[in-house]
């Protein structure tokens, strides 16, 4: 008995064995080599097994049953709203990705007698950048078009009744998804600090001190104050770029994932 | 032989032939599975889920839906190069979007002059007219004509009216309708929301519509209601027929039996 390690299964012999072409040959040998660490094999039958499933017979849908696609087909565009402001939000990220490249969060003066650093950042990426007007013309309307299509999709479900039963719980989810969506257009209408972004974060800072109780603590926690200051486009620009993102992408994975789940709620 | 083991399972026998261990009857737990009934929660969960899942082939086998004899669409490349043509097509609208009406920037912020006219974003109009609401916060006789709270305060607590009526929805209307004329009520509901929304808008832009802002206030909370009368009157009007038609192709499909 030696300590040596034995290849059991012999897969030398075997890959001499199988005359393969060199591009074979690497490709089994990394496989083998990976599949001896992580296993990767357990993984590759559970992916199998998702392929399988995908494209399981499924059972013919209502619809289809009682062949009543002529009676709805002018329905099915508004059955795709969720898809396009999916779309249009992943269009926002990858564009605001950009944006991000170049735009500064600071209210300091960009020089003696100019706008904020954060102001000429942005009147930088509109004059001066290739393609910067364009790229912040599409964040901003991939944004619009967003929300847009998430209030729609939101009446779409209402009025085809698609919230009911088995689904109050992606109703609530999609309630939480379309504020933070909100959320995520009033952040962003503050980042370029001009007189509008200024006056609406005012807005925003009495509205929380209005809330009774914890009024004071959610002006802090948004705002970093009481009053308009580094603190609040900080904070914006945070929650904007960072928390929000994370949260939404989440929830928007999940939103879907139950739909996939629960399936359409197809029309009757 | 065979007689023997007949033999041997009916009645063990007493001379000391065979084992002398005595086959337990089917009553009799094994030691495995009485090891198996101890095992608890997980053993619970797990019978739960072969259950579940019994459950769920019986319903499928019992039901009369048609399970497909060719596979559908398939992924690649028809349904991928759809999806495609319809993503393309959205983006395209985007950035057709943006390319003719490009975004606007305003003055830089100056905290020392207000500009006449603060606006959010258009969506987030209706909460900006629920702020609007000061005429409707009641004045309460025992403060002595006094408001319980601030204007401020209660323009922002609507906010959370609002959402709360919108998250109850599907835990009061349940049931497996699906269409507005199936529900003339719910949809009016539905429409009142919609133009209240849509009347609220307007009101938080009162400075910009021409209009007596009294009226215009008036008119925030008269037109809904009668949007949903309209809606009401007419889906329950189409029910009728609309119903008529539906029930008629489905009992062709399907005849009572």
């Amino acid at each position: 008995m030696s300590l040596e390690k034995k290849d059991e299964y012999d897969h030398k012999n075997w890959l001499e064995s199988k005359d393969l072409t060199p591009v074979e040959a690497t490709f089994l040998t990394a496989l083998i080599w990976v599949d001896k660490r992580l296993r990767i094999v357990d993984y590759l039958e559970l992916l199998e097994s998702l392929y399988y499933r995908s494209n399981l017979q499924m059972p013919k849908s209502h619809t289809e049953q009682y062949d009543l696609d002529n009676k709805f087909w002018y329905w099915y565009a508004l059955y795709t709203l969720g898809f396009f402001s999916t779309l249009a939000y992943v269009v926002a990220a990858i564009s605001g990705a950009l944006l991000g490249f170049y735009y500064v969060p600071a209210v300091g003066s960009a020089g003696p007698g100019e706008a904020s650093i954060a102001y000429s950042q942005i009147a930088f990426i509109m004059r001066d950048l290739q393609f910067g007007f364009m790229l912040r013309s599409i964040h901003r309307w991939s944004a619009q078009v967003m929300t847009a299509a998430v209030f729609l999709h939101m009446l779409r479900v209402y009025f085809t009744g698609a919230y009911k039963e088995p689904r109050e719980l992606n109703w609530l989810l999609g309630i939480v998804l379309i504020s933070l969506t909100m959320v995520f257009g009033y952040s962003g209408y503050l980042l370029p600090w001009d007189q509008l972004a200024f006056w609406a974060g005012q807005i925003g800072v009495e509205m929380s001190l209005s809330i009774p109780l914890i009024g004071e603590w959610v002006a802090q926690l948004l705002f970093g104050g009481f009053s308009l200051s580094q603190a609040t486009l900080q904070r914006m620009y945070i929650l904007h770029v960072f928390l929000l993102p994370f949260v939404v992408t989440a929830l928007i994975a999940l939103h879907i994932g139950i739909v996939w789940v629960q399936g359409i709620a197809e029309p009757h | 032989m065979t007689d023997d083991t007949t033999n041997t399972d009916d009645e063990p026998r007493t001379d000391g032939g065979g084992t002398g261990i005595v086959a337990p009857d089917d009553e009799t737990p094994t030691w495995r599975e009485r090891k198996e009934r101890t095992e608890g929660l997980s053993r619970l969960t797990y019978e739960y889920f072969e259950r579940a899942r019994s459950e769920d082939e019986s319903l499928r086998r019992e039901s009369d839906y048609v399970e497909r004899d060719v596979l559908a669409f398939p992924t690649w490349p028809h349904e991928t190069v759809r999806n495609l043509a319809l993503t393309s097509f959205f983006v395209g609208m985007i950035i057709f979007l943006s390319a003719t009406l490009p975004p606007h920037i305003g003055n830089p912020a100056n905290p020392n002059s207000t500009p006449a006219i603060i606006l959010p974003d258009w969506y987030l109009y209706w909460s900006f007219g629920l702020l609007k609401l000061g005429p409707l916060n009641p004045e309460l006789a025992i403060l002595g004509g006094q408001k319980l709270m601030a204007d401020r305060t209660y323009g922002v607590l609507t906010n959370g009216v609002v959402v709360g009526a919108i998250a109850i929805v599907p835990f009061i209307n349940k049931g497996s309708a699906r269409r507005p004329v199936e529900q003339p009520f719910w949809a009016a509901v539905g429409m009142f929301g919609v133009t209240l929304a849509f009347t609220l808008s307007m009101l938080s832009v009162k400075n910009l519509m021409p209009m007596n802002v009294d009226l215009l206030f008036d008119l925030t909370f008269l037109v809904p209601p009668i949007v949903a009368a309209i809606t009401y009157a007419v889906l329950k009007t189409m029910r009728e027929g609309y119903m008529y038609d539906l029930n008629r192709r489905y009992y062709r499909l399907r005849p009572p039996k």
